[in-house]
């Protein structure tokens, strides 16, 4: 009898990994990265890679101006804040990122926050409480179940991108369906799919219930001004809460929220993972406010990943992969008949000097084995052409 | 006149041969994970094609209380039963 007995099944399913013998001292997951030489390019296993799973979308990662601002606020500063922002941890620099944020989308309020999870985690608890709704797409990110979990609210789950039938489970709650909160995502990591947000939003506004839309994955990505779907596709007068994270498109770690209401403030005094964890170090600040400027200016960066999308997702439908989603997005998610399948690819674009992600049930929608490219602005076209001829080879050898 | 214990059943039997198709019998007593061998994502689609049928929705909080169908069950009458 052990702490540790429950964790036999995860254990079993690592190791299952390990044993079809996938480039012997790299496992698929955790993979060690030895070295960075740009945003996309590094070392696993001695071997320079294009890295083709990250989530560094715009490439600003090592952008010389965001290095430079990050690092001058290390040397100023020092190097974190030691306290909660409601302790001594708010510096005008994270007030001012705030304020930032907040005049991007012509918004009253914003919050900033040390993780991109803390924000989900946050948010969610906080703004939905004992007597109140939560209406979560199935497919939803860890970080927004979590928050379910945290909180005290109701939680009730529809099919994934499915309005008609988060409708019918809004028309069950009647009168009580203006204390439901609805949370969707602008881009579902796993398959890289969109929502029909549109359609969301008519349903939400038909209750009266609110929506909070999670752009971690779309931030940057869409919209002419890079603030995500919402953006794009003109719909943000209609959205109540944006959520999104540092740790993609702007290159740090960390997280936001940001509201048309300016009640937003309030979460300040109930939030617990914003109250009760240290705040974001003054270089990750800086560093972020600096990407943050060259994101919303960052039309050419985003004509670059979109040309890197349309050309990868083009392809790899001509070479009859399955992919996630229809749409294209930066995440290209590659559905193979199975878990061999999916670890022969891993490994034979890892040999083929290109690292992508791996993923296999339980952590995936619909026990799919997935791999998973994240394409990126860094990208150039020679690591595309690279990415195709690879997928070319794996396709005819299969 | 069928009971609400009898409406629910059908209804979980009537999901569970649909979204399980490989399951050869229904078993109210199997554990859904180690004896059935189902994930949560599946756990979770099974469930809502139950809710479909019976026109509720479940809380997240009901089901992580639940290993099996017949729980699961018992749960459902309860919601049903509050309404009234």
């Amino acid at each position: 009898m052990s702490l540790f007995d429950k964790f036999r099944p995860l254990a079993e399913a690592r190791a299952g990994l390990g044993d079809l013998g996938v480039a012997p001292g790299v496992a698929p997951i955790a993979t060690p990265i030895e070295d960075i030489h740009s945003a996309a390019e590094g070392v696993i296993d001695g071997r320079q890679v294009i890295l083709a799973g990250t989530n560094n979308y715009l490439g600003l990662t090592l952008d010389p101006d965001v290095v430079q601002a990050a690092s001058g606020a290390l040397h100023h500063y020092g190097t974190g804040t030691t306290g909660s922002r409601m302790a001594n941890g708010s510096y005008l620099a994270h007030q001012a990122l705030e304020g930032e944020i907040a005049a991007a989308f012509g918004w009253p309020s914003a919050m900033v926050f040390s993780t991109g999870y803390q924000a989900n985690l946050a948010t969610i608890s906080t703004l939905a409480g004992k007597d109140d709704y939560l209406l979560l797409d199935g497919d939803s990110h860890a970080s927004i179940y979590d928050g379910a979990k945290l909180g005290n609210a109701q939680t009730l789950v529809f099919r994934h991108n499915d309005p008609e039938n988060l409708d019918r489970r809004l028309a069950r709650l009647g009168e009580d369906a203006g204390r439901a909160l609805i949370v969707v995502e602008g881009l579902y990591s796993m398959l890289g799919d969109q929502p029909p947000l549109a359609e969301f939003i008519e349903v939400k506004k038909r209750h009266g219930a609110w929506l909070l839309l999670d752009e971690a994955h779309s931030f940057g990505v869409f919209g002419e001004r890079g603030l995500g779907l919402a953006e794009h596709q003109g719909l943000l007068a209609d959205i109540d809460f944006v959520v999104g994270t540092f740790s993609k498109s702007l290159g740090s770690i960390g997280g936001f929220c940001v509201s048309p209401h300016a009640e937003l403030e309030l979460l300040r005094l109930a939030a617990r993972p914003y109250i009760f964890t240290a705040s974001p170090s003054p270089a990750v600040i800086e560093g972020t406010r600096m990407a943050l400027r060259k994101l919303l200016a960052g039309q050419q960066l985003r004509e670059r990943l979109w040309s890197n999308i349309n050309r990868l997702y083009g392809a790899l439908n001509e070479l009859g992969y399955r992919l996630g989603s229809d749409k294209p997005g930066p995440v290209v998610a590659i559905i193979l008949p199975d878990r061999e399948t999916a670890l022969a690819h891993w490994k034979g674009l890892l040999e083929a000097g290109i690292y992508a992600n791996l993923m296999v049930p339980p952590a995936t929608p619909k026990g799919f084995n997935l791999l998973r490219i994240s394409l990126s602005a860094a990208h150039t076209p020679a690591h595309i052409d690279h990415i195709i001829e690879s997928f070319g080879r794996l396709r005819r050898a299969a | 006149m069928t009971t609400t214990a009898q409406r629910v059943n059908d209804a979980i039997r009537e999901a569970a041969e649909a979204s399980l198709p490989q399951s050869q019998k229904i078993d109210f007593d199997a554990v859904l994970t180690s004896d059935v061998g189902l994930d949560s994502v599946q756990i979770m689609d099974l469930v809502m094609e139950i809710e479909d049928r019976l026109d509720l929705s479940v809380p997240v909080e009901v089901l992580a209380e639940v290993q099996t169908l017949g729980q699961l069950s018992q749960h459902l009458q309860q919601l049903i039963e509050g309404k009234r």
